[in-house]
């Protein structure tokens, strides 16, 4: 059997393809302002990569902040439990996941693979994916390099604001006060770091924590949170897709729950075509 | 008049719910004279008892606050800040009289920006102690008996004790009623949605008791012989907080896995939970009412000789609503900026995880353009209890 998972993030959209005991395949792409309609266009994407039809899929689960209206997922469910869930998959012991992902920021604790409290960021950027896109642009660097360069640091700079646009203003007056880059960026990272620690410190900070989302594969935040969690974290080897796994690992659960002939109908309603917005009709896959 | 009242039950509360001044202006039109109120202390009796109609003053969460910040700083409580925006709009133009009251501060201070800036004939401000201690009781009554004399002096006439008994009563009524149409609630899938719920208690707190009697004994009727049950879901949720007074708030909470069963809330199970004792001078009964048996963070209560007792002293009734309505998660819902219930979090939290449920606290903006990001934790909170 095949189980999928779509995870259309504010970003990023990923699609894992999964057997009973593996993963079959995985597909990444950004989501852009109109590319969230194109879904369906990546779903047919990753079924070319996996060798399958569409018809092969037994179910399908969407998450993230797209899931609401995918007229070819069978059910949806939230971000938060399927990176509970993901996480669990590859690391059972891990009690505590960070995520940080484009436009958001979560805490999300865990007991015997049971999801148990959560925590989010509330309306800012800071500690997001996005506030480390807005702070590379200023400095004219790439965002994939801003990590490795403020690993080069040796005196972090003093960023004393976290507000996204403040902190822009405030990483430029650094630079013309003549401190370097890798200050800056170090500086930057420290900060988001304790934003995010503190944060997520409110549901408790335990023992083994995972770090997953977009975020991660920048080492200077990773290095800074470990840093400022006291203990290093276990990252899985794809962070962007642990989303998109959990939600796969659901669908494997709901498949067991619904007999074969319920399967089959589901199967024959579902219509790979593009996902719809609020309000704008079809609402298959919503929960209940 | 008779002709426009051909709704019954549910359909007259939503009517009421959505237009929530129109019988208010109809009535003042007739000569009724309508005083708007803050919060859930001004008593409602002292009013009835003057034939004075009492509306509850509440925000818009769809309106946004364009005017107050001139007036109010943005650091303190978005409903109070919308009341006074809506207000300096002209939405409460009708008003024969204004309650302010010491409820909390955000309240206060409103109240005595209110009366400055919002002229009505008539205003009073109730100052309300925040302990209930026998001297605290004792000055509360003063205070309401300075409340009812100014009622008195604009209305031209006296109340008489039974006069106010009687009010007493059919304010009683009402609360019965309230409590009945909660019985309804116990079952699974509860017979009344939340949103419902909220459309009739808002519809009680903008129209004459009376009628206001009259709409719950139709909606009790109503509701006890429907076919068609709300959905049953896994969560039975029980809300916590200041209020929600929109029902965009309770459809998003209600269409993320999770029924509404009990509202431990302001304009929830608060104002209607006790009735007032009839004693032989009503002032006394109400004011052991509405400074003693009220629940809300904005009163301080004796604390007990341990934390577990001081607990159990201050939210030992949440457990009976657990019970009661078999509750399996909560809801702490904080309006941004509310100091008074913000600060209870910490020790509510602890006391319904204390009994097993589990607990989401979120802070929000008051606003319905601001709900939709607030789904994924709802939702969220769900798969976490079913």
């Amino acid at each position: 059997m095949f189980f999928a998972g779509l995870d259309i993030g504010s970003t990023i959209t990923k699609i894992v393809i999964k057997t009973e005991d593996e993963i079959w395949t995985s597909v990444i792409r950004p989501t852009g302002a109109e590319h969230r309609r194109l879904a369906h266009k990546l779903m047919e994407e990753a079924l070319q990569k996996a060798n399958l039809t569409f018809g092969q899929l037994d179910y399908i689960i969407a998450t993230g902040y797209g899931r609401i209206n995918v007229p070819f997922a069978d059910r949806q469910v939230t971000e938060i439990s399927c990176h509970m869930r993901g996480i669990n998959w590859f690391f059972p012991g891990v009690k505590t996941i960070i995520d940080i992902g484009g436009q958001d920021c979560k805490g999300i604790k865990v007991n015997n693979g049971k999801l148990v409290n959560f925590v989010m960021n509330d309306k800012c950027a800071a500690g997001t994916g996005r506030f480390l896109e807005v702070i590379s642009e200023a400095l004219g660097v790439k965002v994939e390099e801003i990590g490795d360069i403020s690993l080069r640091s040796t005196n972090p700079a003093k960023i004393s604001s976290l507000c996204t646009v403040f902190a822009e203003q405030e990483a430029l007056l650094r630079l013309s006060e003549g401190v370097s880059i890798e200050d800056i960026l170090a500086g930057i990272h420290r900060g988001i770091a304790t934003r995010i620690y503190s944060m997520v410190e409110r549901i408790n900070i335990e023992k083994e924590v995972a770090l997953t989302g977009g975020g991660v594969k920048n080492v200077g935040l990773r290095k800074a949170l470990e840093e400022r969690i006291g203990f290093p974290a276990v990252v899985p080897p794809e962070p962007l897709i642990t989303g998109a796994l959990g939600a796969a690992l659901f669908a494997q659960e709901y498949v067991g729950r619904i007999d074969k002939k319920e399967l089959e109908t589901r199967k024959k309603e579902r219509r790979l075509e593009a996902v719809t917005f609020f309000g704008e009709g079809p609402t298959r896959g919503q929960n209940g | 008049m008779t002709g426009e009242k051909k709704n019954k039950g549910l359909a007259r509360a939503a009517e009421i719910y959505q237009s929530r001044d129109k019988r208010a202006r109809e009535l003042k039109a007739d000569g009724k004279k309508v005083f708007g109120y803050f919060c859930c202390y001004p008593p409602v009796e002292l009013m009835t008892a003057l034939d004075i109609l009492p509306f509850r003053i509440m925000g818009d969460m769809d309106e946004p606050i364009t005017v107050a910040d001139a007036y109010l700083p943005t650091i303190m409580c978005i409903f109070y800040r919308s009341c006074f925006d809506i207000a300096k709009k002209g939405r409460y133009d009708f008003f024969d009289g204004f309650i302010g009251a010491h409820a909390c501060d955000g309240a206060e201070r409103v109240s005595h920006i209110w009366r400055y800036y919002i002229k009505s004939p008539c205003s009073f401000f109730l100052d309300i102690p925040h302990t209930s201690h026998s001297a605290a009781i004792d000055f509360f009554k003063v205070q309401l008996n300075y409340f009812k004399e100014t009622l008195e002096e604009f209305m031209g006439k006296k109340t008489s004790p039974e006069r106010l008994k009687e009010a007493v009563s059919l304010h009683n009524r009402q609360r019965a009623l309230v409590r009945d149409l909660y019985d309804l609630r116990k079952s699974d899938p509860p017979l009344i949605t939340g949103s419902e719920t909220l459309q009739v208690l808002i519809s009680l707190m903008c129209v004459p008791v009376e009628e206001g009697n009259t709409i719950l004994e139709e909606v009790i009727e109503e509701v006890k012989e429907r076919k068609e049950l709300p959905e049953k879901k896994a969560c039975r949720l029980l809300i916590w907080g200041s209020l929600i007074d929109n029902t965009a708030f309770t459809d998003l909470i209600e269409s993320s896995g999770l029924n509404v069963v009990i509202e431990d809330t302001a304009i929830g199970t608060r104002p209607f939970w006790h009735d007032v004792e009839l004693t032989e001078d009503p002032m006394d009964g109400l004011a052991l009412h509405y400074l003693k048996e009220f629940r809300c963070p904005r009163t301080f209560r004796e604390t007990g000789p341990s934390y577990r007792e001081d607990l159990e002293s201050r939210f030992g009734y949440l457990k009976e609503f657990v019970k009661d309505w078999n509750v399996n998660g909560a809801y702490l819902n904080i309006i941004r900026n509310c100091d008074i219930h913000g600060y209870e979090v910490p020790a509510v939290r602890d006391y319904l995880e204390g009994l097993g449920l589990p607990v989401l606290v979120i802070e929000q903006d008051y606003s319905t353009a601001a709900l939709e990001p607030l789904r994924t934790r709802f939702q969220a909170f769900a798969e976490s209890i079913g």
